[in-house]
């Protein structure tokens, strides 16, 4: 006891700083854990508040989650779920250590940071503005895409009911916002490098391309890993503001837009279920965890060091 | 190795705490807690009534309540808090505020914010039949039987309807200035067919007008009544045997889908119709010829003015009294409510006492208003800090007049009321409980189907039978099994 004590005595300042994220994460992360029994209940309001209604809901054991796999779309929504998040994780993971790279090695300061500003704007917009913006190009009689075909002499294209362009805008348009988020992340670690090793490599007379392949790929591999597992942690849930707003909602196109976060939303709108979306939910959070215990697994197989943990 | 892990957690601290800051932005309580009255009935100390309400919120709302307290309390011993919540917000933020038993004694409520059957199945209205008898018997004897007869949930009242235009009718609305300019006969139109010739005549000579105006939520009118809005289920108006039907499989739906691909080949529809959201710059700029919209008595000169160019409409259905029309605007009665009784008296003096329902609806004479006579007044510049919605705050029977309206308004009110024809299935709610399982994907079907098959944008020969076979495949015979048998039971116990 007396140990633990000191040992908190010792790191009292590092504790400090955890603090405040510790506290959110309770509040936010643990505290609702609670709630997960409301998926196994028919949510009905109490007049004695929240707590009592949730105790005094009926217990209806797993017919919340049937929704999610009863009917034609179960297997479309978690084929796109997860179809689209393996493209964003592994296309994004090659952009983004690319452009990385490609800013690390710029030599006018000023360039690299306007480069990397204009790469991190899209990040801050909402998916609200995004819509839009592609919606300025998408349009049907007054887009750019379709004026500038007019141009050619080709034909206007229905961009929004029309489902095989979907899967390359959809792709495009969750790059175009998340590249530079994470390329910053990468270019932090660049940037720790130690410097002595390249200037040893150029003095064997190392490439740049040589460089690249030997020394910032396998020092950025432990970051690349993590940042890769944590995404595989969320392939069961889907970004909902790419996949409503961005194609405006348009029923034709929902054979390759539709997943299981917009599933979830528009099945339950109108009734309001609470017990069955906090189902979805647990079911998404489950399968998450699930995948991340296996890929941290595999990586600890391959290299223990790399390892989450 | 240990040097970059270190460098590593640098890093990830600093995305980490990023991230705080960007999640701290999103999220605002809006909601103060105040006091939820400290006695508990008794007549000596007032008791302070919570009353949440849809619309923008005003400015003076606290001075005008402060007004109405100083009345109310008087009358019955109690004083107002009004919270309101911004149109968007409202359905979101009551239901936390309900599922979190925020104090609170009054709530609007409606069929399409925050809906009223719903949440009075889910407890969160307090049942008002033993109240209503007790302190509402005023109320009961001024506003339209039918409303209260119309809004029971199961047998029950579970809130105060609004008395305001009882039936639901269709128009089709024509911008003048076109009307006029091509010389347009619209007395004479009333089906979908019989709009053709009006719209070709604009599409010719009009290039940069739409013909036809409308958004994705526009449905073809028929004459059917709907189970639950939008979702393919129907009684016909003039049934006898009250057999639910997907609406989609009637011949009516059917050639109206038709007609309307017709017209949106035609280009009398705006190319991306399905996905609009709404037609109101095309409201604002002029550029639209008609559209279909519900109307009241007097609604012409209410779209003139708001648009400010001349509008005229012309009958598209008969006027049906339904579940959507009476549920249009509810006070219900929190069922953590802690004085009851004192929130149905105060509805009662609401929804029969001019002087207050004036002062809640205009706010204080001399400041916001200026009576011209008797019965009509004048807004002052001072309004605009006090705007609020008429139809949502109780019986509209007892407002003043605008300068421009007729004196006998509420009496054109009074017979559009007595005209409106009862739909077979009025007052019939339908509880999905038991199907929410196929509820859910049906939704996700109609949503996918839906705003392409109505505006036309898609084929109905090919899209048709495809969307009736995903609804079956999605389980919707089985809600509407559920439905007929409810029905059924439904009609047995009223002698239908």
């Amino acid at each position: 006891m007396a140990s633990f004590f000191k040992n908190i005595l010792k790191n009292k300042v590092m504790l400090l700083m955890v603090l405040p994220g510790a506290i959110w994460f309770f509040f936010f992360s643990y505290l609702p854990l609670v709630g997960t029994i409301v998926a196994f209940k028919q949510y009905r309001f109490n007049r004695e508040g929240f707590w009592a209604s949730i105790v005094k809901s009926e217990w209806v054991g797993w017919q919340n989650f049937k929704f999610l796999f009863s009917g034609t779309d179960a297997w479309v929504i978690t084929r796109n779920t997860l179809l689209y998040n393996i493209a964003f994780i592994f296309i994004g993971l090659v952009l983004s250590v690319a452009m990385a790279i490609l800013l690390s090695q710029l030599v006018g300061k000023t360039m690299a940071k306007i480069y990397q500003t204009g790469m991190f704007l899209p990040y801050f917009l909402s998916w609200v503005i995004v819509g839009y913006f592609a919606f300025s190009f998408l349009s049907m009689d007054r887009g750019m895409l379709n004026q500038i075909l007019g141009w050619f002499g080709m034909e206007k294209v229905q961009w929004y009911s029309d489902p095989k362009y979907w899967p390359y805008i959809l792709i495009f348009v969750s790059l175009w916002k998340s590249i530079g988020y994470n390329s910053v992340v990468y270019l932090a670690s660049i940037l720790g490098i130690d410097k002595s090793l390249y200037e040893a490599a150029m003095i064997d007379g190392a490439s740049k391309w040589q460089q690249i392949r030997s020394i910032t790929i396998p020092m950025l591999s432990p970051i690349i890993i993590i940042m890769t597992l944590l995404a595989v942690g969320r392939i069961f849930y889907a970004d909902f503001g790419l996949f409503y707003q961005v194609p405006r909602d348009s029923g034709t196109l929902y054979s390759v837009t539709n997943v299981i976060d917009t599933y979830v939303y528009r099945g339950l709108k109108t009734t309001g279920e609470i017990g069955m979306s906090t189902a979805a939910g647990l079911y998404q959070s489950v399968v998450g965890f699930v995948l991340v215990i296996v890929s941290n697994y595999i990586v600890r197989r391959l290299d223990k060091e790399s390892a989450l943990f | 190795m240990r040097k970059s892990k270190k460098r590593l957690s640098v890093a990830l601290a600093m995305l980490t705490a990023l991230t705080f800051v960007l999640s701290a932005c999103g999220g605002s309580n809006a909601n103060s807690n105040s006091a939820a009255g400290s006695s508990n009935g008794s007549s000596d100390k007032p008791v302070n009534l919570i009353w949440y309400t849809i619309g923008t919120p005003q400015k003076d709302v606290d001075k005008v309540m402060a007004e109405v307290s100083k009345y109310t309390q008087e009358k019955i011993g109690v004083t107002v808090t009004m919270k309101m919540i911004d149109w968007g917000d409202y359905t979101q933020k009551m239901q936390v505020n309900v599922a979190s038993g925020e104090p609170m004694d009054i709530m609007f409520t409606s069929a399409g914010g925050f809906d009223y059957v719903t949440n009075a199945r889910k407890g969160a209205f307090l049942q008002l039949d033993d109240l209503l008898n007790q302190y509402g018997q005023d109320l009961k004897n001024a506003i339209d039987p039918a409303f209260l007869e119309g809004s029971k949930v199961d047998g029950h009242n579970y809130g105060i309807p609004a008395n305001k235009e009882l039936p639901q009718q269709e128009v089709w609305r024509f911008n003048k200035n076109l009307v006029d300019k091509y010389n347009l006969d619209t007395t004479n139109v009333r089906s979908l067919e019989s709009i053709e010739p009006l719209l070709k005549t604009i599409k010719e000579n009009e290039p940069n007008v739409t013909p036809f105006a409308m958004d994705k939520n526009y449905v073809p009118y028929v004459p059917y009544d709907y189970i639950i809005q939008n979702l393919p289920m129907a009684v016909k108006l003039d049934t006898t045997d009250y057999k639910i039907v997907d609406i989609l499989e009637t011949p009516e739906m059917q050639a109206a889908l038709t007609t309307m691909h017709k017209y949106y080949q035609a280009g009398y529809v705006a190319p991306e119709a399905a996905t609009t959201g709404s037609t109101s710059d095309l409201m604002t700029s002029g550029n639209w010829f008609m559209d279909r919209a519900q109307t009241q008595p007097l609604a012409d000169n209410l779209w003139s003015a708001s648009y400010g160019y001349p509008v005229v409409s012309t009958p598209a259905s008969d006027a049906i009294i339904t579940n959507t029309s009476v549920q249009g605007s509810i006070m219900a009665i929190s069922a953590n409510s802690e004085h009851p009784e004192k929130a149905m008296q105060f509805l009662n003096l609401l929804n029969t006492d001019p002087v207050l329902r004036n002062m809640v609806d205009s706010g204080i004479e001399g400041t916001h208003y200026k009576k011209i006579d008797d019965t009509h007044i004048e807004n002052l510049a001072e309004s605009k800090n006090y705007d609020m919605p008429s139809y949502s705050l109780g019986n509209n029977m007892l407002l003043y007049l605008n300068p421009n309206d007729p004196d006998d308004k509420w009496d054109q009110f009074k017979k559009f009321n007595a005209e409106g024809k009862d739909s077979p299935i009025l007052s019939f709610n339908f509880d999905s409980t038991k199907v929410a399982t196929e509820m859910a994907a049906v939704q996700n079907v109609k949503e996918q189907f839906w705003a392409s098959l109505m505006t036309g944008t898609v084929d109905p020969e090919e899209y048709l039978p495809k969307a009736i076979q995903k609804f079956k495949e999605a389980g919707l015979d089985k809600i509407i099994a559920e439905a007929q048998t409810q029905l059924d039971a439904w009609r047995a116990s009223n002698s239908k």
